[in-house]
């Protein structure tokens, strides 16, 4: 029943099947994954672009991953351009933000070009979170690497499948330098499987509604993207503000957005050298992280593709944390990336209020605890962000324990699971009710998290934002509380970090993750004593507290 | 023995109490059928279901069976029409509830609202004692301070209490004790512990589910309790059966106690309707499509078995978290497209169909009760799909004007005709039920060209044809009674419990022992519970699954096994994981294979409905053949299509599309091509190349 004639219906129909295929990429990848940080925490994303590489489609978990794939197949066409370099059957692999892998050298992205009639219709590509990759450190990411080689295995844009097989070698090198050898193989086929489903589905669509219309219903459903991107821009206030904000360790970023009727413009230019550590994040990265707040003011519920980004221009400069260059250390590009999309929130916010809340938790609070499992005698690794505190909304107080802005259908594992998969023992896992966060409307909470270790010779690397400069607030409201986390020791001394790794941790000391409560919103005095009361009840605020920020007496 | 049965299905619906009436006569094996439909009656939903027998003629003295299917659970929990709760937990557990899982599925919106917990954090107490994963006990548990706790309940007015502990899944023995300790000092408060609903790992879903049915019990007791005593008042002494969202029916005991099994009955029985369809005619794969007002809902059977999950949500989208809820419910698939969807155009043009739906009031713009919305009703009448002078089997004046008026609102937004706009309202709706249809089965590896589409509700007929084209399934099937045909499976189901336990273990040489063990264990626990109830030990039959993954995985595939577990006998059961592994991912592994639990399901017949296959004649279609007219198939254009009326169809029927079959609860439509025969049992079964 095919048909020539661009009817809008059969568009908006494959345009349906587009987003159901990256949906069903999605899925089966989740399935059968080995690592928790894939499978569980979701830190993973699936996606669909046109021969050209551009955005079409995708399946995100997070949308930290969502501009990722796009990025990496355009290098991928690049690098193979030559005739033959791409055939029916080839799965790419990339991992090397310096090759069209974005993001760190854990994350392993897997793309398959989709033929039709001997011509490349699509791309189907997804990237995980690998548990290890090698490199200095178990885990990989290692707070004090100095040179991305230190941070393991670098594949930089490779062919791993040559017309339906595997080329012999290619998986022996990825395993054998991997501490986690079966779990990474498990992982990279999932991985596979995941885009050759992909690629079955829209090869079907293409030839069941013929190429040319499967084309311009990708073409279509960019340029509507671009549509709603320019129709939001419209609304938003025009016009150049800018920021500048101290971070944890003294440094100061800057932006610059300028936003006009058909342009957002973020200028990242001034700000520090790159980093001697791994704090860094490569160009497409922080483009990625530009997109992810541009499409929360333009529209956050209808689909991101390629043309929703359109009107984005972001502006860095060579050589620092925003824009490394080979080969600055990138484990931590995360904190560096979301630094980057707080700043441009916080930079906004006070000019559009009604979209915006005030600041959150905002940090990945990646923790990293790893060590001989003491029941089965294997090797466990936890890799997990945080859930913490979000900032208030106008008119609303703000949510307790969810992900950070670039994390988003990420589940935290829970303490049954994580006792028998990690052989230690969680001790609690409750709402923070430090102070922080008080206003007319208040910040949400932050969790404590204690991780009792059972046993000696285990480690914990962990990198955390926010912990010395807090999450903002507007209105006079009260900024929130701090991420970190303390050692507490068999002995009873304790430590307190927010950036460091492989500290060894023994039997009975214990972690305890504080992640921090948001942003609040107006005068505390302003809020409804009803409200303060409702707090007071629920033990997140004491009396004495509550009266000295509230001024509440019962 | 009287000489006849009579069996009496009741659905309890949002807006009517629905009866079907089957009275068998023993001599003939022949069924009367009757149906009845009257009001529902909050909040006394039981003087509905009293109001629709006598509505319906049927005596509750004479009754034999009565099966009860009701969203009074799910009403109460979207309508937050429960009680207050208060739950004991784990010290340093209180806040599960509330911190959930932490995703926001909605990830650009930075205005997303989490789910709020349904028991606010002064009503979640903690209590000491502690088992590790494996059940052994780290700390004993403390009572001393439930005496406080529960005065402090009683203060704040609780009216239900939640229990549930970390580990109780593999040791519920504190559970247990806690739930004693209130009972003594409490003895009329309603509680519930999270394993005696389910004995799976997961704490924040665990307590979740032991909250929401601690929420709903009391609401569902008192239900359940009156409509007991208001039939034993009018003389009914048969047997009555509660509809579970598990496809089975269970006792009323036994429902009164963990009412929230009951969540999902509605659907379920319908789906159960299609697997038992499927063995009277011989398809044992079948994809299952049930079209309401304002939902489809879709479910797949392999080789005559509905699938069972334990990973149900209420309220969770692609905008909403959602909550948990961890009881045994047919896996299914449900979207925002019905009869009484919606059609609108956004601000960039683009058309769309759902999920907002005209509902009951003032529903579809041809109802003319005011409704100014076009609807896929509405485009199908247009189409002339359904019969404009019959429609609702002629009991409604459809309203062509507002029909009109309405296409034409959307047509000038788009720059098209209302014959353009009615074809495109079809064509996406069909589009969104095929893609819910696709996740069902191939996004699940199986491949719709091996299976049978049967399609039931007001709306399934309708569409279909199209869906079984797109899909490419073997044929489509409409069963006779299509509208009232979730009824029809009430009364077609067993006795029915799924029983779900975490248990890890490797497949090595030496575990079967302990697997078998706790199988038979579980078995046991289900024959004494049947046994209890009055059910016959020996009619009890049990399905034994184990959820299998590759080590270091996490979920896990479901693999049916056959017979005892024997060291002898994991090497098959792996065997048979690794094929369904790849039958659904693609792939295997040479990984170690690991066992995560068992899904035991325990059934026993409680005298369902036999039905009596007549023979099939020569007789010719066009007795029932009523007119011929011209109706628009969309995509295949518009023809002359033969119109038959379904009460005249007898088995043996056999004539060619293009062709429409009314009948008074619903229309089927034919496309060009197809084949239609009816079978013994009055159900169509359309070819969809002749």
């Amino acid at each position: 029943m095919s048909t020539v004639t661009h009817d809008p219906i059969t568009l908006e129909i494959i345009q349906n099947s587009l987003q159901a295929t990256a949906d069903e990429m999605f899925a089966a990848m989740r399935k059968t994954a080995m690592s928790s940080i894939i499978y569980e925490v979701l830190d993973m994303g699936t996606g669909i672009t046109d021969g050209k590489g551009q955005l079409a489609s995708s399946g995100a978990g997070i949308p930290g991953f969502i501009g990722v794939l796009d990025k990496s197949v355009k290098v991928l066409l690049e690098k193979f351009a030559k005739p033959g370099g791409i055939e029916p059957g080839d799965v790419f692999i990339t991992n090397d933000p310096y090759y069209g892998g974005v993001t760190h050298l854990n994350d392993l992205v897997v793309a398959m070009p989709v033929f039709v009639d001997g011509k490349i219709i699509a791309w189907t590509a997804n990237i995980a979170h690998n548990s290890d990759v090698g490199g200095k450190s178990p885990g990989s990411l290692s707070a004090d690497a100095t040179e991305i080689f230190q941070e393991g295995l670098r594949l930089p844009a490779i062919k791993m499948i040559s017309k339906g097989e595997a080329i012999p070698g290619i998986f022996d090198i990825i395993t054998v330098n991997s501490r986690m050898p079966d779990f990474l193989e498990g992982d990279l086929w999932a991985a596979i499987a995941s885009v050759r489903i992909g690629a079955k589905r829209l090869v079907e669509l293409a030839e069941k509604y013929t190429v040319v219309t499967f084309q311009a219903a990708m073409d279509s459903f960019m340029d509507h993207g671009e549509k709603i991107a320019l129709a939001e821009l419209a609304k938003l206030p025009h016009g150049t503000f800018e920021l500048t904000e101290e971070q944890d360790d003294g440094r100061f970023f800057n932006v610059k957005v300028t936003i006009s009727a058909n342009e957002f413009v973020i200028d990242l230019r001034d700000n520090p050298d790159q980093d001697a550590g791994p704090s860094n994040a490569c160009y497409d990265d922080t483009l990625v992280s530009m997109q992810v707040i541009f499409k929360a003011l333009t529209d956050p519920t209808s689909p991101a593709n390629e043309g929703s980004f359109r009107p984005l221009k972001v502006l860095t400069r060579e050589g620092s944390c925003f824009h490394a260059k080979e080969p600055a250390a990138v484990g931590f590009y995360y904190e560096i990336g979301i630094r980057g999309y707080d700043l441009v929130w916080r930079c906004l916010a006070p000019h559009m209020p009604e979209k915006l809340p005030a600041g959150h938790f905002s940090s990945i609070a990646g923790t990293f605890i790893g060590g001989i499992h003491p029941d089965t005698g294997r090797q466990y690794t936890i890799i997990e962000p945080q859930i913490g505190g979000w900032g208030a909304s106008a008119g609303r107080d703000g949510n307790s324990a969810i992900f950070s802005g670039v994390h988003g259908e990420t589940y935290n594992c829970p303490a049954e699971i994580s006792e028998a998969r990690n052989g230690l023992v969680v001790d609690r896992m409750e709402l923070n009710v430090e102070p922080g966060g008080e206003g007319k409307w208040t910040g949400g909470h932050g969790i404590r998290l204690d991780y009792r270790i059972r046993k000696d010779n285990s480690f914990l690397t962990l990198g955390y934002t926010r912990s010395r400069i807090l999450p903002w607030s507007l209105d006079g409201g009260n900024e929130g509380s701090a991420n970190y986390a303390l050692v507490m020791r068999k002995d009873g001394s304790s430590e307190r970090y927010a950036f460091a790794s492989g500290i060894r941790v023994d039997t009975d000391d214990v972690i305890r993750v504080i992640t921090g409560a948001g942003g609040g919103i107006g005068n505390p005095r302003e809020r409804d004593p009803k409200l303060v009361a409702e707090d007071i009840r629920n033990g997140f605020i004491t009396p004495e507290r509550a009266r000295e920020v509230y001024g509440f007496s019962a | 023995m009287s000489a006849k049965t009579i069996r009496v299905a009741t659905d309890v619906g949002g807006t009517f109490t629905d009866l079907v009436c089957f009275e068998t006569d023993h001599a003939t094996g022949q069924s009367r059928i009757t149906t009845a439909k009257s009001d529902t009656t909050p909040p006394n939903f039981e003087q509905g279901v009293l109001n629709v027998l006598e509505k319906g003629g049927v005596d509750p003295k004479t009754v034999d069976f009565l099966a009860h299917g009701t969203t009074v659970v799910i009403n109460a929990l979207t309508e937050r029409k429960g009680v207050k709760v208060g739950l004991i937990t784990t010290e340093g557990f209180r806040d599960t509830l509330e911190i959930a899982r932490g995703n926001r599925p909605d990830f650009f919106n930075l205005h997303y609202e989490k789910p709020a917990p349904f028991v606010p954090r002064y009503l979640r107490r903690e209590v000491p004692g502690r088992f590790n994963y494996h059940g052994e006990e780290m700390k004993p548990l403390d009572l001393s301070g439930l005496p406080e706790i529960l005065d402090a309940f009683r203060a704040d007015g609780v009216e239900a209490i939640a229990v549930c502990f970390l580990h109780s899944y593999a040791n519920p023995s504190h559970e247990q004790a806690t739930i004693a300790g209130i009972k003594r000092l409490w003895p009329e408060i309603a509680t519930v512990a999270s394993h005696q609903i389910t004995r799976e790992w997961r704490e924040y879903e665990r307590t979740n589910t032991a909250v929401m049915s601690a929420y709903v019990q009391p609401t569902a007791e008192r239900y359940l309790t009156r409509l007991n005593e208001g039939l034993a008042a009018k003389g009914f002494d048969g047997n009555l059966f509660i509809m579970q969202s598990n496809c089975g029916v269970d006792s009323l005991d036994s429902v009164k106690k963990i009412p929230i099994t009951m969540v999902e009955s509605g659907p379920a029985s319908g789906f159960w309707g299609a697997a038992e369809l499927g063995k009277f005619i011989g398809e044992k794969n079948i994809l299952a499509l049930d079209i309401g007002g304002t939902t489809a809902k879709c479910s797949l059977i392999e080789d005559g078995k509905v699938k069972i999950m334990t990973d149900y949500w209420i309220e969770r989208d692609r905008t909403s978290a959602g909550y948990p809820i961890m009881v045994p419910v047919v896996d299914l698939v449900e979207i925002g497209n019905g009869g009484g969807s919606i059609a609108w155009v956004d601000e960039f043009g683009k058309l769309h169909v759902g999920p907002k739906s005209a509902g009951a009031m003032p529903g579809p713009a041809a109802y003319g009760r005011g409704g100014t919305s076009a609807t896929t009703t509405d485009a199908n009448l247009w189409l002339s799909r359904i019969n404009r002078d019959y429609f609702c089997g002629g009991s409604v004046t459809a309203d062509m004007s507002a029909t009109e008026k309405a296409l034409n609102a959307v047509g000038e937004k788009l720059g098209v005709s209302a014959d353009e706009v009615a074809r495109g309202i079809v064509r996406i709706a069909n589009n969104n039920m095929v893609n819910a249809l696709k996740l069902v089965s191939l996004n699940r590896g199986f491949d719709p060209r091996d299976f049978t589409l049967v399609a039931f509700g007001g709306g399934g007929a309708m569409h279909a044809v199209a869906l079984g084209v797109e899909l490419g399934v073997k044929k489509v099937v409409i069963p006779a009674g299509a509208s009232v045909f979730s009824a029809w499976g009430m009364m077609m189901s067993d006795l029915r419990r799924d029983y779900f336990v975490t248990k890890l273990a490797e497949l090595t040489p030496g575990s079967a022992a302990a697997i078998e063990a706790q199988f038979s264990e579980t078995e046991a626990q289900a024959l004494q519970q049947f046994s209890e109830e009055g059910a016959d030990k020996t009619k009890v039959t049990f399905l034994r699954y184990g959820k299998f993954r590759y080590q270091n995985q996490e979920h896990t595939t479901e693999v049916l096994i056959e017979g005892e577990i024997t060291d002898a006998s994991l090497a098959r059961i792996e065997t048979s994981f690794h094929e369904t592994y790849e039958r659904e991912y693609t792939y295997r592994l040479d990984a170690p294979v690991e066992l995560v639990g068992i899904h035991l399901v325990a059934s026993a017949e409680v005298g369902k409905l036999k039905m009596q296959e007549r023979p099939l004649g020569a007789p010719s279609a066009a007795a029932a053949r009523k007119a011929a007219r011209l109706v628009d198939y969309a995509l295949e254009g518009i023809h002359e299509a033969e119109i038959y009326d379904g009460e005249k169809l007898q088995p043996g029927m056999i004539f060619p599309g293009p062709a429409v079959i009314e009948d008074p609860g619903t229309t089927i439509v034919v496309h060009p091509g197809n084949r239609v025969e009816v079978d013994g049992f009055g159900n169509l079964h359309i070819h969809l190349k002749a």
